[in-house]
């Protein structure tokens, strides 16, 4: 819908001068997008954030350095010792590819930028795309104004901002843009019928499935969307256009993806899809054959088309449900089935239910996470139905999907975020239209009277006059363009009664103005001004305090100052520098994704936790005593150990406060660890009341070694509490680094003792405080000590 | 040779019986108490419609503890109190309804053959029994237990772990075949729609296939009308955002009361959320937006422009009450206040 072409020389200049308004416009929300995620560049540096992007980060490196082919066929051998990883075929590429790109092309124009930095600013970057991609997609639907408005609101979103500040560089950095540009070029097809767009769009839905795991909600929203187009009679051939080849194209390209391959076709996500696929070729075929017959011949021939299409639907669907129940979840993966049946993770998947991020939200996450669009957003839902066309109807359906979605798990906010924006730009926008004419016409009016002989306000009149022409031109030109719209699918019957409907609307407007009274149109444009303020308000908050922390640098505010903590970094490049490029370093793999990526060295576990048992080997270590960690540890050739102890500095996500979950998970595997040996009466506690297990286990050893130096008591201030056992010494590991605030501690492992003759046979009493629970640990004296 | 050989045939007829009797005799004594109580037992379960035996101290003591070991069956025995049914947290009823499925199972299973007295399904009552309960040393619900035959002190026998509930039937039938190495069979659930229900569902549904199909074709059901799409989408909507899934994943009441006895309607604190505060500020959101609509599209259709401002003020009032209660609501809930961010040289 652009704004009719006006006839007069004035109107056209008006229009050009809309048109470059509306550029700069864009430009300056690309550049808000972009710059209000850089508050974690400014106040931290530049640095990719926590775990997951450090992955990434190494992958696009590895791509950086050796080409795709290399990347394609990566077997990394430095994570998952002894067993490695395949990387290209177990990654979603896209992110990798996308960076990868972007740096390749600023590299041969002479632009040096390091990898590192292009991998930190890919999510500012593809956040102003975002936004400009929500411009076309509320642009094909409710028009320029809109756009612009829904576009800013997502620029500042904080639901998205918290997955896309610089240096969060992770799939759903590019996925969203890929989300919402993918809906533009549906919806643009849709309204359309171009082929051209349609082949877009299915090579956009393929960049979404390289990106994120998420695509599968595009790929049972569309098919939802053309199915609800048909029941409810508006089905047209540019329908069947702007869906079929997506799901041709689009299911080939998405079998591409190594990741993906053959569940593209075999898993139940996409089953919704051909369904549709089928329904809509019956329907296309119905209303081809209606075209070419008389009414009376069509009468007999649709009996005869259904019957024989109801028959080919019902074999089909037959196949699929046999299909699907063959299968032991009904084919459905945990996640997706738990968003169906909301309690269903709850009751059977624990796994899925114990990560914080699929928690379902309460209603303050909604008001921190999309903040006044949360009041905005029904607005928006009715002016899409006012009046319902294909676009809106989508958008709709978006919206009413992803809010219910987003009421599962908290996660999938973030596919909230942008139908949120979309409808409360049209309600924003729709609202201001109204009130702004309210005030512009009255105030002309009003002006008119007492001014009427002043030479003055001449100028002024024309283009106020201007204004109510224009304003009953669009009007008009507004159900021009709907009914244009309208017509490929007013063959249906009950089309020509909806637009009987629309018709004294019509004339009704042409009537009279829709004006509001004036002085309360202005009250009314402050008031959403003030909404419109504290949303900006708090999204530049929520960027700058909530969302911009790397938690890879950790700083603290205190009296004397800003105190930095960067411990983890120190201890990686000691890490880097002072060990065999070979060695193996054991943690808890929460940090396999960091060694590998700055210390660059061999881990047991990481963060891409798909092998359970060797987790659970991992967490069997940090639990045992001293000699049989040592010896799990030395069967998997672990040079070092890493440990991460927040007690000194006060940090409280350190591996004591993650232990109970080492205990569980090798408690999983290996029986003969059991949790309550680590509970003193169900309480998890590391002072002198702590059990003899807990106090005797590596974790604890490791934490806390020499630990009662530093302040001559043993306080830890993040159990708030004196530790239990204070002076103990190593026979098994030494500690060769610590960090400066203590927050990371490396232990080598010492080498295997030599066996001394005579001494194994007498079990002596040694001055080592070792537990009396080990029976044979205690027997051989340490050579080392 | 035929004399002979019927005389033989007579002796060896003898000699079996004897070595039949004199086995029985021996074997006897222990069995025919142990068949006796495997009868009891059997009468007992034909009692109750779903063959779960009610137990009580007396049947406990001569079931279990008086009988001598080992004994010729297993009992799981569901441990119950009337008192606690009420507390919607533990899932009593539900969880003895699934162990009555279970017996049941187990029963169809098992018809006719020897194995059906292998394994008795029990329950026993918390305010009946209190001694039973501790000396089986039972101090939480829900508990189930299978006792062995081989099982001497009650307080031995084994217990189905506590996070196992959550699946219900399954793995109760689960926990039964570990232990006792007796399959249970399927899982017979109750079918939700009986075949009578069905049949007549089925037929008022092809009654009304040709109207509905009528319908359909002509355009004219409630999927036509957009003001039923426009409402639905609302009611999605308000429902999402006042956190209903929370509530229904969590089990959530819409309200408590303190320790006066006072309702509380508002839970402070972030991670949680009671069912009456959620759908509370979903309503506030969901009036902003409706009056915001109305104000854009229904509003300046009016004709007179007194009623106009009259409503115009109304809704501006309305709307600025609702964001500034929202607003405080979450500043009581959460702690967080809309607050501006300046750089650090602007203060």
């Amino acid at each position: 819908m652009v704004a009719p072409v006006e006839p007069k020389p004035g109107g056209t200049l008006r229009n050009a001068f809309g048109g470059v308004l509306g550029f700069f416009i864009l430009l300056l929300i690309g550049v808000l997008a972009f710059s209000i995620r850089l508050f974690s560049v400014i106040k931290y540096e530049s640095v990719i954030h926590e775990f997951d992007p450090y992955f990434n980060y190494r992958v696009t490196q590895f791509l950086s350095k050796n080409g795709i082919y290399e990347f394609w066929n990566w077997f990394d051998d430095r994570t998952w010792y002894p067993l490695g990883r395949v990387i290209g075929g177990t990654v979603y590429p896209g992110l990798t590819l996308t960076a990868g790109t972007m740096w390749w092309i600023l590299n041969s124009l002479n632009i040096p930028l390091s990898v590192e930095t292009v991998c930190v600013f890919t999510a500012p970057v593809f956040s102003a795309f975002a936004a400009w991609a929500t411009y076309f997609l509320t642009k094909e639907v409710k028009g320029i104004g809109s756009g612009l408005t829904a576009a800013t609101l997502l620029a500042l979103v904080p639901s998205y901002i918290s997955r896309s500040v610089a240096g969060s560089y992770d799939n759903e950095a590019v996925a969203i843009f890929a989300l919402i540009f993918t809906f533009f070029l549906y919806i643009k097809t849709l309204n359309t019928g171009s082929l051209f767009y349609a082949t877009l769009n299915a090579l956009s839905y393929f960049y979404m499935v390289c990106s994120w795991g998420g695509y599968t909600f595009i790929i049972n929203l569309i098919p939802m969307h053309a199915l609800l187009c048909i029941v409810t009679g508006r089905y047209s051939s540019r329908l069947y256009i702007a869906y079929a080849p997506l799901v041709v194209l689009g299911t080939l390209l998405a079998a591409l993806v190594p990741v993906v391959g053959f569940n593209a076709v075999m898993t139940s996500e996409h089953f919704a899809s051909f369904l549709v696929f089928i329904i809509i070729h019956v329907v296309a075929f119905v209303y081809f054959i209606k075209g070419i017959l008389s009414p009376k011949m069509f009468k007999v021939a649709i009996t005869l088309v259904l019957t024989v299409g109801i028959a080919v639907c019902i074999a089909v669907i037959a196949i699929l449900v046999a299909l699907v129940a063959s299968s032991p979840t009904k084919g459905w993966s945990g996640r997706s089935l738990s968003l169906l049946d909301p309690t269903y993770a709850s009751k059977y998947i624990p796994i899925i239910a114990s990560v914080s991020e699929h928690q379902p939200p309460t209603w303050p996450s909604y008001f921190m996470d999309i903040n006044i669009l949360a009041f905005l957003v029904p607005a928006g839902i009715i002016a899409c139905f006012l009046p319902l066309s294909d676009a809106s109807s989508f958008v709709v359906l978006y919206l009413v999907t992803s809010v219910y979605f987003s009421g599962v798990m908290v996660r999938l906010m973030l596919v909230l975020a942008p139908a949120a924006c979309i409808l409360s730009g049209i309600a924003l926008s729709e609202a201001f239209d109204v009130l702004t004419r309210s005030v512009k016409l009255q105030l002309v009016k009003l002006l008119e009277g007492p001014l009427s002989n002043a030479g003055d306000t001449k100028d002024e009149n024309p283009t106020a006059q201007n204004d109510v022409l224009k304003a009953d031109k669009q009007v008009a030109a507004n159900n021009k363009t709907e009914d244009v719209k309208e017509r490929p699918s007013k063959k249906n019957r009950k089309k020509d009664k909806e637009n009987t409907e629309k018709a004294p609307v019509k004339s009704h407007n042409e009537k009279r103005l829709l004006v509001l009274p004036l002085e309360a149109s202005a009250i009314a444009i402050i008031l959403l001004v003030v909404l419109g303020s504290l949303y900006v308000i708090h999204c530049v908050w929520a960027a700058a305090e909530a969302y911009s922390a790397p938690s890879i640098v950790l700083t603290s505010r205190s009296h004397d100052g800003l105190h930095v903590f960067d411990d983890f970094r120190e201890a990686y490049a000691w890490l880097r520098h002072n060990t065999e490029v070979d060695d193996k370093v054991a943690s808890w793999w929460d940090y396999g994704y960091q060694t590998t990526a700055m210390a660059n060295r061999t881990v047991i576990v990481d963060n891409n936790t798909w092998n359970n048992t060797h987790i659970a080997t991992v967490g069997t270590a940090m639990s045992s005593p001293e000699k049989a960690a040592w010896e799990i540890f030395n069967s998997l050739d672990v040079k070092y150990v890493l440990v991460v102890f927040g007690g000194l500095v006060g940090y409280p996500s350190d591996d004591i406060n993650k232990f109970l979950w080492m205990v569980r998970i090798g408690g999983g595997v290996f029986p003969h660890i059991k949790e309550p040996d680590y509970l003193r009466d169900g309480q998890y506690r590391i002072d002198a009341q702590a059990t003899p297990t807990m106090l005797n286990c590596l974790m604890y050893k490791l934490s806390y070694y020499r630990f009662v130096e530093t302040d001559g008591k043993g306080f830890d201030r993040v159990r708030r509490t004196e530790i239990g056992k204070k002076h103990f010494k190593l026979s098994h590991f030494e500690e060769v680094f610590t960090t400066h605030h203590w927050m990371v501690r490396i232990y080598k492992l010492k080498p295997p003792k030599n066996r001394m003759k005579g001494k194994t046979k007498k079990p002596k009493p040694t001055s080592k405080p070792l537990s009396g629970a080990r029976r044979d640990g205690s027997t051989k004296k340490n050579p080392w000590q | 040779m035929a004399p002979r050989s019927a005389v033989f045939c007579l002796s060896l007829y003898l000699l079996v019986l004897v070595l039949v009797l004199s086995a029985s005799g021996t074997v006897g004594v222990s069995t025919s108490s142990d068949d006796d109580l495997v009868a009891e037992l059997e009468s007992l379960q034909s009692k109750s419609p779903s063959g779960v035996i009610h137990l009580d101290d007396r049947l406990i003591s001569r079931f279990l503890t008086s009988v001598k070991i080992p004994r010729p069956y297993h009992l799981i025995i569901f441990f119950d109190a009337s008192s606690l049914r009420s507390k919607s947290e533990l899932h009593l009823p539900q969880l003895r309804s699934e162990f009555a499925i279970v017996s049941e199972s187990f029963a169809a299973h098992h018809r006719g053959l020897p194995s059906a007295s292998k394994l008795f399904f029990c329950d026993i009552e918390f305010g009946e029994s209190q001694s039973s309960f501790s000396n089986f040393g039972v101090n939480s619900l829900p508990h189930v237990r299978l006792v062995s035959p081989t099982t001497r002190s009650l307080s031995d026998s084994d217990s189905m772990d506590a996070s196992a509930f959550s699946r219900l039937a399954d793995a109760m039938a689960e926990f039964v075949e570990s232990k006792t190495k007796i399959p249970v069979g399927p899982i017979l659930h109750p079918q939700p729609v009986s075949p009578r229900q069905q049949a007549v569902l089925l037929l008022a549904l092809l009654i009304a296939a040709p109207f509905i199909i009528k319908k359909v074709l002509a355009g004219e059901t409630l999927l036509h009308d957009s003001r039923v799409w426009m409402a639905g989408a609302v009611f999605v909507y308000f429902f999402s955002v006042s956190g209903s899934m929370h509530n229904i994943i969590r089990n959530m009441p819409m309200m408590m009361t303190d320790r006066d006895g006072r309702p509380v309607f508002f839970y402070q604190g972030s991670g949680m959320q009671l069912g009456a505060e959620g759908f509370i500020v979903g309503f506030l959101y969901t009036l902003v937006g409706l009056v915001l609509a109305i104000v854009t599209h229904g509003l300046v259709r009016l004709k007179s422009v007194t009623v106009q401002r009259g409503m115009m003020l109304a809704a501006m009032v309305v709307v600025y009450w609702a964001v500034g209660k929202v607003i405080s609501l979450d500043n009581w809930k959460t702690g967080y206040s809309v607050h501006a961010y300046w750089p650090s040289s602007w203060k």
